[in-house]
């Protein structure tokens, strides 16, 4: 009997397969749309690092579209308040690339459109650990630690506060320690030098030989003892120019050292001053300069806005890299571990994700009322595919009865030479949210304000502008905190209170390393006046103060310094010039002896070539 | 429950006399490539279309499945560090580069670290895995088999009217 033929193929599970397959088909049907608005959610959501809501999400196959409602994201920074709303989006994409894995969208349509509104429910916030989380918390460490505005909110100043300072705590000290260093051992390389170039024992014996020379008598040396006089003669004199050479050099060491030891004691009196700073500090002194006012009422506000605008322009730098290079990015969140995603981007091939072009319909309220207009386009993850920057231009009015105008436009260059990315945006007749001045118990409703906001991001170059300007401010005063307020306070809220009109403007400067902050409005000046005649004679004293503290702890120290700074230069100023008189004085001597041998050998003698 | 009973009747029938070991160990190996990367890759369906079209044991490729999916979690850091490792390799770049921007290949998730590290793991063991797990069943056959086909428990899962379903899948 022969053994049964081996099927390789199990013909009656194909109708079981294909259940399967239609089970997946219907399974597709009943929950892609929920699928993709949950998966969408979720993106959207790690990408922004806030909460991300999509009331509905209807994948339409047969268009190959996508109708998403009731968007809404959530304010980071504010987890009572959505950034923005929209009531319908409707996605109109392109088929060809999807079966590529890349989203390209057409066009995209908004309306319905809403921002900064409340929220029921306060926003998750961002998972720290998410790349949106760390970027956040980065942001807002990168604020803190770049921008410190002084307080105007103060204690009384009446009576200065006493003063305890430790040597530790003073520049001026650790300054001095290092240069005291410095000059204990210019002293030492000096002396070892100056040992080193053995003028001592060159001295001496070209003394005793010039001495010898004088009392021979040329005559009785016959030629030969001649010649050799001569050469034992130049050979001396070549020995002490050389040496002459060496103290030169030395001398011009020394003396840069000792221009390094003065511009030491300069460092020291900087030190010193930056001390009396750091002293008139711990006193809590405010500071009547105008900027410091405007820093002091604005800085934190302005800051905020920076901060944000840093914080989305990081994001897209993060999510949108320049060039065609291989990207990395986290991989999709599952219960396996999610590993690393790379992308590879081709040439003349579909980017990731491409939206080439969006518009926006403000159709909230009566039509007649919104004649606003939006449009973006080119936003891409992979810039440098499209040639193009992404763009938004945005303007119009929006409202009726108190219209706002809005005039915005941003721009999104991540390809070339620096990624860039920049905002400028105007709103006019705007209602702005009370601004509270930090520490003091008051704040200032702007009320329907005009502003301007401006950032760019150019590497790591930053520039930006915030202005604010009204005519119908009014003041909020905490009655309680005000009747028990200090005296800087209260001036203060005398100066305010009176005025009706705002004008704000920050600017921002510089590096993310080394940012630059400029804040004034036109309550500085006003503010400064009043309390430098009110304060003026006790901050004075309390300045005085401060400067004592220091004083006390490093004059004695400094003057010593000093004295030793002057020493050392005077002894090595006033050794060097002995050295060369006495090298001087020997030359003269052999050179006069030289003259005489010559002289006597005149007659017949032919002597080595002078 | 009903998942439970179904895999330990599988597991037990496959293990005794369901098929060749030969078509059980190829079960095995197929449902190994299931259970060590991640499920939802489009390369698991193609898999999972290999253990019910081929004439391998469909028992196998569960017990494959079942044994492969917690060693696949314990495994994927090495998996991640031998996707990456290829994925950045400059050799291997203009292929990646190639397959990224073909139709339909992206959705394999081929460009995701523990994806193509399991995938890449599973292929370099399949043919160790599939001897060894014939050497390992035809050994169990012949030493513990029948007791435990002879065990009441053994029967009572046979007498399950589940097995009627599983038995569309018996290798012939």
């Amino acid at each position: 009997m022969s053994p049964q033929r081996l099927r390789i193929f199990r013909w009656k599970a194909v109708g079981p397969l294909l259940l399967f397959l239609l089970l997946l088909v219907v399974l597709w049907i009943v929950f892609a749309d929920r699928i993709a608005r949950e998966q969408a959610e979720s993106n959207l959501s790690e990408t922004l690092g806030t909460e991300v809501d999509i009331a509905s999400l209807r994948i339409r196959e047969t268009d190959a579209a996508v109708d998403i409602g009731g968007l809404a994201i959530a304010d980071p920074r504010d987890r009572m308040r959505n950034l923005f709303e929209a009531g319908t989006i409707t996605v109109d994409l392109d088929p060809v690339p999807l079966t590529e894995k890349k989203i390209v969208i057409d066009e995209v349509r908004l309306s319905g459109l809403r921002f900064l509104t409340g929220r029921k429910t306060a926003a998750r916030p961002a998972d720290p650990n998410s790349p949106a989380g760390k970027l956040l918390s980065e942001t807002r460490q990168w604020a803190r630690d770049k921008f410190q505005f002084p307080k105007l909110a103060l204690g009384r100043i009446d009576t200065v506060k006493s003063l305890v300072l430790h040597p530790e705590q003073l520049g001026t000290v650790k300054a001095a320690k290092t240069l005291l260093g410095t000059v204990d051992s210019t002293r030492t390389a000096f002396e070892q030098g100056l040992a080193a170039l053995q003028l001592k024992p060159l001295v001496d014996s070209s003394t005793a030989l010039a001495g010898q020379l004088a009392k021979t008598d040329p005559k009785t040396l016959g030629l030969t003892g001649v010649k050799n006089s001569v050469t034992s003669v130049q050979k001396a004199i070549d020995r002490i120019k050389q040496a002459k050479g060496r103290l030169q050099t030395l001398e011009q060491t020394a003396k840069s050292s000792l221009g390094e030891l003065q511009k030491g004691l300069q460092d020291v009196n900087a030190a010193r001053l930056k001390d009396y700073s750091f002293a008139k500090g711990l006193l809590q002194l405010p500071s009547f300069d105008a900027p410091d006012i405007g820093a002091s009422l604005f800085g934190e506000q302005s800051t905020d806005y920076f901060q944000q605008a840093l914080y989305y322009a990081k994001i897209a730098q993060k999510y949108v890299p320049p060039g065609l290079q291989p990207w990395n990015r986290p991989g999709p969140k599952r219960t396996r571990l999610a590993g690393t995603t790379v992308e590879f981007p081709k040439e003349k091939e579909y980017p990731r994700f491409l939206l080439r072009q969006g518009d926006i319909d403000l159709a909230t309220g009566s039509a007649a009322q919104n004649t606003f207009k939006a449009s973006f386009a080119g936003i891409t993850s992979q810039p440098a595919l499209l040639g193009r920057p992404a763009t938004l231009v945005a303007s119009g009015r929006l409202g009726g009865d108190s219209p706002v105008s809005v005039d915005l436009s941003a721009l999104s260059r991540h390809f070339g030479s620096s990624p860039k990315d920049s905002l400028q945006a105007h709103v006019a007749g705007v209602s702005l949210p009370a601004i509270p001045f930090p520490g003091l118990p008051f704040s200032v409703n702007p009320g329907k304000s005009t502003m301007g906001f401006g950032f760019s991001l150019a590497g790591d170059r930053l520039a930006g502008s915030w202005e604010i300007s009204s005519n119908q401010v009014s003041w909020k005063a905490d009655s309680t905190r005000l009747q028990s307020a200090s005296l800087v306070e209260s001036t203060v809220w005398r100066v305010i209170s009176g005025l009706s009109e705002l004008q704000v403007r920050a600017e921002l400067g510089g590096t993310i390393d080394s940012p630059t902050i400029k804040v004034r409005s036109n309550l500085d000046e006003a503010i400064a006046a009043r309390l430098r005649g009110l304060v003026g004679e006790q901050l004075a004293k309390a300045e005085q103060k401060a400067r004592a503290a220091v004083d006390q702890l490093v004059d004695q120290q400094v003057a010593a310094l000093q004295t030793k700074v002057n020493d050392l230069q005077s002894q090595a100023l006033a050794r060097l010039p002995v050295e060369r008189t006495q090298l001087d004085g020997v030359q003269q001597q052999l050179e006069t002896q030289l003259r005489r041998l010559a002289g006597s050998a005149a007659g017949g003698l032919k002597l080595p070539k002078l | 429950m009903l998942t439970l009973l179904k895999l330990l009747q599988s597991l037990f029938k496959t293990l005794h006399s369901e098929g060749t070991p030969g078509q059980v160990a190829a079960g095995i190996v197929l449902g190994a490539g299931i259970g060590l990367t991640p499920l939802l890759s489009a390369h698991n369906l193609v898999l999972f279309a290999a253990i019910v079209l081929l004439n391998v044991s469909f028992g196998g490729g569960m017990l494959g499945m079942a044994l492969f999916t917690p060693l696949g979690f314990v495994l994927d850091p090495v998996f991640d560090r031998i996707g990456l490792a290829l994925l950045n390799a400059p050799g291997l770049r203009a292929l990646w580069t190639d397959w990224y921007n073909i139709p339909l290949l992206p959705y394999t998730n081929f460009n995701n670290s523990v994806t193509l590290g399991s995938l890449v793991f599973w292929l370099v063991s399949t043919v160790p895995l599939y001897f060894l797990a014939t050497w390992a069943l035809a050994r169990y056959r012949a030493t513990y088999g029948q007791r435990v086909m002879n065990s009441k428990f053994m029967k009572g899962l046979q007498a399950s009217k589940l097995y009627n379903v599983y038995s569309w899948f018996r290798p012939e």
